[in-house]
């Protein structure tokens, strides 16, 4: 286990040289006037994909940023990042760990677009293992079944612009970016 | 408005969401979205993303220092505030896990959370009411 270390000062911040060239533009953002905000109970049985996507895009929601509250989930699945060994990129998911029944204690997750306009959802969470072990990172929701009880979320909508996944010739990974509205939603 | 004031009122106004890019700091990239968007305060609605190493201030005032890469940052509370003096200021502090899924907790040290592929936040303002 990696055993943080303490001190009175901090160390500099390492900086990485990612593959790509670099991009002038350090922080793409958008704005909207006004959020809309819904309060959602994930359905038992379903994948946590499924009980978040299916009835947002029911109310018109494509793009959102959500805070998943507390819940059992009968099985769950993350990965996490340590550097990529092929190079390709400064770092890259692993293979997926089973976290097998488990207790969400909260997770945030973002809701847009593949490239291709399908609905693709990015989320982080940190569960409590039936070990009582304590893990974090990133979530494969379409491998996350709800338990039995309903898990509650809440639902920022992010109108007027959306989200959608881009090459980033940087990192060589493709990622959310904020885009203006396409015509496909 | 001071940043002292024991209960203000005030309502959510504009919405923000950024795409972050690596070797940015963490809590000063908030602190310039704030700037970019125009938002003199507000409150972080959702935000993931990784680090490139963590540094989360402890209560005794140390440092504890998580190494990666990557350092997931799962999840992120905080408030962006404008000071009396028309600075801005990002408070954030939030849960971690290192490359091994283990977890940590605490507040970001400004300067010292370089991001390390993508950090995505969203950021909603608050409008105080004029006292």
């Amino acid at each position: 286990m990696t055993t943080p270390t303490t001190s009175l000062r901090p160390h500099s911040p390492r900086l990485l040289v990612h593959p790509g060239p670099l991009d002038p533009v350090r922080i793409r953002s958008m704005q909207a006037a006004r959020a809309r905000h819904v309060r959602l109970r994930l359905q038992p049985s379903r994948t946590l994909f499924d009980a978040l996507v299916e009835p947002l895009y029911g109310m018109g929601i494509r793009n959102a940023s959500i805070t998943i509250l507390s819940g059992v989930f009968t099985q769950l699945q993350y990965c996490v990042a340590p550097p990529d060994p092929s190079g390709k990129s400064v770092a890259a998911y692993t293979q997926p760990i089973e976290a097998g029944r488990c207790c969400m204690i909260f997770g945030n997750a973002t809701l847009g677009k593949h490239a291709n306009g399908a609905p693709l959802v990015h989320c982080h969470a940190v569960v409590r293992t039936e070990a009582g072990l304590l893990k974090g990172g990133h979530i494969l929701t379409p491998q996350c079944t709800v338990g039995a009880e309903p898990i509650s979320v809440l639902v920022t909508s992010l109108d007027g612009f959306e989200l959608r996944v881009a090459y980033d010739a940087e990192t060589n990974i493709s990622m959310f970016q904020p885009t203006a509205q396409a015509h496909d939603a | 408005m001071h940043d002292d004031v024991h209960i203000e009122n005030g309502s959510m106004g504009r919405i923000a969401y950024a795409r972050i890019a690596p070797n940015e700091d963490l809590v000063r990239s908030v602190e310039k979205l704030c700037l970019r968007e125009g938002f003199r305060n507000a409150f972080v609605r959702g935000a993931l993303g990784s680090l490139i190493d963590a540094c989360l201030v402890r209560q005794d005032d140390t440092w504890q220092q998580i190494q990666g890469p990557a350092v997931e940052i799962v999840s992120i509370a905080g408030e962006v505030r404008t000071q009396d003096d028309g600075k801005l200021k990002a408070r954030l502090s939030g849960v971690v896990a290192d490359p091994e899924g283990n977890v940590h907790g605490g507040v970001f040290v400004a300067g010292f959370n370089p991001i390390c592929v993508t950090f995505e936040i969203t950021l909603e303002e608050w409008l105080p009411l004029a006292d």
